[in-house]
Order: C-alpha cells, then sequence, then structure tokens
C-alpha cells in the first residue's frame, strides 16, 4: 500500500526506481509476503519520471514506451499487489541485530526517524551525476552550470528553462537528449562539445537530437574555461590532442548563459560506503555474488546503485532477479557460495557478477573498453562467439549455462575482448 | 532530364551506424549503398521520401504533483511538422486528474490520426502550503 510503512518486513528496498520497483516485485515472486520500498521523492519512479523521451521498454516490453510511461507500468504492478511504498522517506543507516536481523533506520517527512526490522535489503539508489568538480574547468563559478541530469528534471518535471542560450559538454546521451529538447522549448543550444574522438551517446541520439536540429558536434574538443561573474556569460573551447591536451592556439571563444554538464555517472555510492561494503573501483558499485549479493550478508544491489546502465531493460531483469534472492535470503534459503571468480580480460573495462557457481545459468553483464568491429567474445576456454559490433556505451549481456561450467576446474575465468583478422579497431 | 545527385545518411536502426548513399535523378531512387543489412536500405528510402519523427514535451498542469504532464505523439510527423506541431502543443494545459493515454488533442499540426496524449497517469493530490489558496477544491 502506498504510504504505509510497518515495524517488520521480510526484504526492505532502498530507492523506488524501477530496479527497486522490480526487486520487490521478484521479492514477493519468490515466495516472501512482507515487502516494503522506501523512496525519498514524493512517488516511485525514479529517475523514469524525468526522461520523458521514447526508447524504453524495447526489450522488456517490445515497444518503445516513454520514460513515465515505462515508470507506471511498474508502479501499477507494486500497487496490484501487496507491497507497501513508503514516499518522502530516505535510508540513512543500516544496522545488523544479534539475532541476524537487519535494522534499516528510515527518515521520513511525516514519521521522523524510525527502524524497520528485516530480514534482507536490496539496495536500487540509483546513480549521480559527475559534477564540474570532477573535471575542474578553471574559471568563475557562476550561476548557471547544471548537470544534464538536473537541468532534465527543471524542465520536465517543474517546468523551469534552465537558459536561452547554452553549451553541452559532454556527448552522454543525457546530454544530446537535452539538446533537443532545449532547442523544442526555444533555447539555443551552440552546441555539444566532446573531449573524445567519438560521441559517448548512441548514434541514433546524435542524428535525431542534434542533426535533425542543426546542432553542432565538436568531437575532440573540450571548454577550458569559464567566463562570468553573477551568471556565465561565455566559455573558452579548444580543440584536444591525442593526449587530451587542449591547444590554446585555436580556442575560441562561445557565448552562454548555460553550461550543462553530461560528463558521466557514478552509483550513489553513500550508504554503501558507510556500510563498509566492498566497491568494485572500476564500476563504483558493490561487488557481488552470482546472487548479486554484496560482501555484507542479507544485503543484495540491482540497478544503477550496481553499475550504470544504459537500457532500462536490463535494469528490471537484473532487478528481478536480485529482489528474488533477497526473497529467498529472507526465507532462509542458503546456496553455496560460489567457487568461480569471474575476471575482465582484455578490452573488458568490467563484468558483472564477480563471481559465479557451477550449478545454473548466468547472465553476465559487461562494457568494452573501446569500440570493435568485429570481435570475438572469449569466455576462458569455454566459448568463443562473434560479435559484430560493441562500443563501451552499449552494455553485452551474454548466458553462461551450467553444462559449460561442468567440467571447469578452476576458480578463475577470464572474459576477453579479441579482433577478428580484418577486423580491429577503425 | 534531371541529374544525378545523391544524398548522405546515417542508418539508425541499429548501434552499428551505417554511412549511406542515396542516389537520386529527382524524386527517382537510383541506388542505396553503405547498408551492412537491408534495413540500412529501407531507411535511406524512408528519409529521403518521408522523413518522420516523434518527439515528447510537457503541458502545465494543475492539482498534480509537480507542474508539468509529460506529453508525446502518437505516431510520429513528417519531420518539417514538428515546429508546429510544438507551437499547438504549447497553448495546451491540464487539469488533474489526468490519466495515462489521455488524448489532449487530435490531428495535431493537421496531421491526421497523430494526437497529443498523456504519458502517465497524475491524480489530483491536495494543496499543499505553498500553492496558491485559491485553486484549491
Ligand atoms: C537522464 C537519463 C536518461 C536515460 N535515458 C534512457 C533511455 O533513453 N533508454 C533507456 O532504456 N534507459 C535510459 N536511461 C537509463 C535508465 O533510465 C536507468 O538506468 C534506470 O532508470 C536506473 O534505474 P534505478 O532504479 O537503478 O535508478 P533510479 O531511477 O535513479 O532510481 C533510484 C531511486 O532511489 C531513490 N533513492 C536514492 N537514495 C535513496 C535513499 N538513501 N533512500 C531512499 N530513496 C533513495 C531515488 O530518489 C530514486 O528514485 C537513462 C538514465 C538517465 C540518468
Ligand atoms: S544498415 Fe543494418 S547494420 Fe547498418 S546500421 Fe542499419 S540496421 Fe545496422
Amino acid at each position: 500500500m502506498f504510504g504505509r510503512m510497518n515495524r517488520r518486513y521480510d526484504v526492505v528496498v532502498v530507492g523506488g526506481g524501477p530496479a527497486g520497483l522490480a526487486a520487490a516485485l521478484g521479492a514477493l515472486d519468490s515466495g516472501v509476503s512482507r515487502v516494503l520500498v522506501v523512496e525519498r521523492e514524493p512517488e516511485a519512479g525514479g529517475i523514469l519520471r524525468q526522461c520523458i523521451h521514447a526508447g524504453f521498454g524495447l526489450h522488456h516490453f517490445r515497444e518503445e514506451l516513454t520514460g513515465p510511461e515505462y515508470a507506471e507500468r511498474f508502479v501499477t504492478q507494486v500497487m496490484d499487489r501487496d507491497i507497501d511504498v513508503a514516499p518522502h522517506s530516505y535510508v540513512t543507516g543500516l544496522a545488523v541485530d544479534s539475532s541476524g536481523h537487519r535494522l534499516v533506520r528510515v527518515l521520513s517527512e511525516r514519521g521522523g526517524l524510525a527502524t524497520v526490522e528485516c530480514r534482507s535489503v536490496v539496495l536500487a539508489m540509483g546513480c549521480r551525476e559527475r559534477t564540474r568538480g570532477a573535471v575542474r574547468i578553471p574559471g568563475t563559478r557562476p550561476a548557471g552550470i547544471f548537470t544534464a541530469g538536473l537541468a532534465q528534471k527543471l524542465l520536465n518535471l517543474d517546468g523551469y528553462l534552465p537558459g536561452r542560450r547554452a553549451v553541452i559538454l559532454g556527448s552522454g546521451d543525457i546530454g544530446l537528449i537535452m539538446a533537443r529538447r532545449l532547442t523544442l522549448e526555444g533555447c539555443k543550444v551552440e552546441g555539444v562539445f566532446e573531449l573524445m574522438p567519438y560521441s559517448n551517446g548512441l548514434t541514433r541520439n546524435v542524428v535525431q537530437c542534434l542533426d535533425d536540429y542543426g546542432i553542432p558536434l565538436h568531437l575532440s574538443t573540450t571548454v577550458t574555461r569559464i567566463h562570468g561573474r553573477d551568471r556565465i556569460e561565455a566559455v573558452t573551447v579548444a580543440p584536444v590532442d591525442e593526449t587530451g591536451r587542449p591547444d590554446a592556439a585555436r580556442a575560441w571563444d562561445v557565448p552562454c548563459d548555460t553550461l550543462l554538464l553530461s560528463i558521466g555517472l557514478i552509483p550513489e555510492n553513500e550508504l554503501s560506503e558507510s556500510l563498509g561494503i566492498a566497491l568494485d573501483v572500476v564500476t563504483g558499485g558493490p561487488k557481488v555474488d552470482s546472487t548479486l549479493a554484496t560482501s555484507l550478508p542479507g544485503v543484495f544491489a540491482c540497478g544503477n546503485v550496481l553499475h550504470v546502465h544504459d537500457l532500462v531493460d536490463f535494469v528490471t531483469e537484473e532487478a528481478l532477479r536480485a529482489g528474488r534472492f533477497a526473497g529467498e535470503h529472507a526465507r532462509q534459503i542458503r546456496r553455496p557460495r560460489d567457487a568461480i571468480a569471474l575476471v575482465p580480460g582484455a578490452n573488458v573495462r568490467y563484468c558483472l557478477p564477480h563471481t559465479l557457481s557451477a550449478d545454473r545459468p548466468h547472465t553476465v553483464y559487461m562494457r568494452a573498453k573501446t569500440r570493435m568491429s568485429p570481435c570475438i567474445l572469449r569466455v576462458g576456454n569455454l566459448l568463443e562467439r562473434r560479435l559484430r559490433f560493441v562500443v563501451p556505451a552499449e552494455m553485452i549481456h551474454l548466458t553462461i549455462q551450467p553444462e559449460l561450467l561442468e567440467r571447469f576446474y578452476e576458480d578463475r575465468l577470464q572474459i576477453d575482448l579479441l579482433p577478428v583478422d580484418g577486423g580491429g579497431v577503425p | 532530364m534531371t541529374a544525378r545527385q545523391e544524398q548522405h545518411y546515417v542508418c539508425i536502426s541499429c548501434p552499428i551506424g551505417c554511412p549511406l548513399r542515396l542516389v537520386h535523378e529527382g524524386d527517382q531512387i537510383i541506388e542505396v549503398e553503405g547498408q551492412e543489412c537491408n534495413r540500412g536500405a529501407k531507411y535511406a528510402r524512408q528519409e529521403f521520401t518521408d522523413p518522420r519523427r516523434t518527439f515528447s514535451t510537457t503541458v502545465p498542469i494543475t492539482g498534480a504533483v509537480y507542474g508539468r504532464l509529460p506529453v508525446k505523439l502518437s505516431a510520429p510527423v513528417p519531420r518539417q511538422a514538428i515546429p508546429a506541431a510544438m507551437a499547438a502543443i504549447r497553448l495546451l494545459s491540464a487539469e488533474a486528474p489526468v490519466r495515462l493515454g489521455q488524448v489532449l488533442l487530435r490531428d495535431v499540426a493537421g496531421v491526421a490520426g497523430v494526437d497529443v496524449v498523456a504519458c502517465r497517469t497524475m491524480d489530483r493530490v491536495m494543496i499543499t502550503p505553498s500553492d496558491d489558496p485559491s485553486s484549491a477544491t
């Protein structure tokens, strides 16, 4: 029930975005009955509520939905089942008592500080955006600098147009989508500036969000200085060489009243860190075993808090699994410990989960370090698959069947992405 | 007789993004090159004869948890109709409650069969102190 929070649950889910909602459904499917979702915003749905563009659900629903539509399908399912959702509530901490129960500390607008007892916890707090501090642009610190996602929230939820003349730093999908959105709202977008020699966003977004509206994309170019006292007035941009160093001689100024930063996302790991959960330095999220359990017993993770996803459909898939395993854990079902470490090899930036077992199929998610077409995906000596095309922006997924691991006696399985003769890095 | 000309597109039907070259004489398509599969040729032909796009935006809403209601087009419109569609949507406003899929405007910008529809349900919420008391129900 929306707005209800009891004192005792089987599973408590932290965060009511697509990951949290699917985890709650997964937990219920596993046979537990008392599930709570804690969400700090006034309603569930997470980041999808502000992602009003189409492009969600092609895998899960086989149709192209907008973010709010995708979210609503899951909110409705959660409301139809017996799941409690506590809005305006923030999880501030977590402890384990002597009898092995988890105590979740919830700070809520109405109830103040409360402690909720449960057997399993699912972390589904999503991610946050890298800010300017993370890129250290010299110059002044005037108003008018926003992360792209914050500008998206202001515009799409509150109807507040951040400015009239904008520059976008970084070509991630959110930046590209915001370029089109601002243009439609009458804001002039002067250009998108990308440090790398290729766009970090999907080609379809470059075509439909920039090319269609005549917005220039400047590759191998970055913002080197910010001008303006109270409000941003201009930025200096400059081309960069192969090492990423700006060439001041070829720099130019772009007048603007708004700078949007679309320079990447990182898992929201404040809570995980404060709990002493082991994190992966590459993903920025927790290390997890094949049941998506973190290093803290009974605490599971899924969605963008685990690793930043590009497609919500995979968030849903992962979260349903995490919820099911969290539910099993709450019912005291214990699985043997994973015996195989899964490690990234050549051209693999990361792969998840961190460990595998030989008793059931596993879904493995990974990202490439560079663009390759075509290439060979190799899983130890067990499996080779030819892929036509890989890019860092698109997650690769793979199912490893138990038969494959039947006669695998090592404790370490490496995944590589190898070039094919005639292919390689274009 | 018209001379041969060419148009360049990037196929967006899949993440590979093949660069396409479409050769035509006036309205007559002669050939498409550069695609790695058939979808590329289909895409280039569509782009050449009738490029269509869709978009989302928001309209103001009163009595709901947020001040904006996300809306979308029920189907793509010809690309050049986007400014007119956007101008028509700018004149719209809504009042909670609104249902997901509710039609706010039919045949937007004169494109038959393309409607502006709500992308979410927005219930009527109780007025919070920061809201205008005169709009209370
Ligand atoms: C701007 C943007 C554009 C995107 N565009 C697309 C797209 O076009 N297509 C596509 O398929 N995918 C897209 N994605 C990806 C997809 O939407 C996300 O991967 C997905 O929404 C992640 O879901 P999540 O539940 O992990 O995180 P979120 O949706 O971020 O949800 C996390 C929730 O947890 C809550 N929370 C956090 N901390 C706490 C706490 N301590 N206590 C209580 N609640 C807390 C937050 O308020 C939030 O509601 C986009 C992502 C972003 C950021
Ligand atoms: S032509 Fe085929 S392979 Fe090339 S981008 Fe289009 S759909 Fe992909």
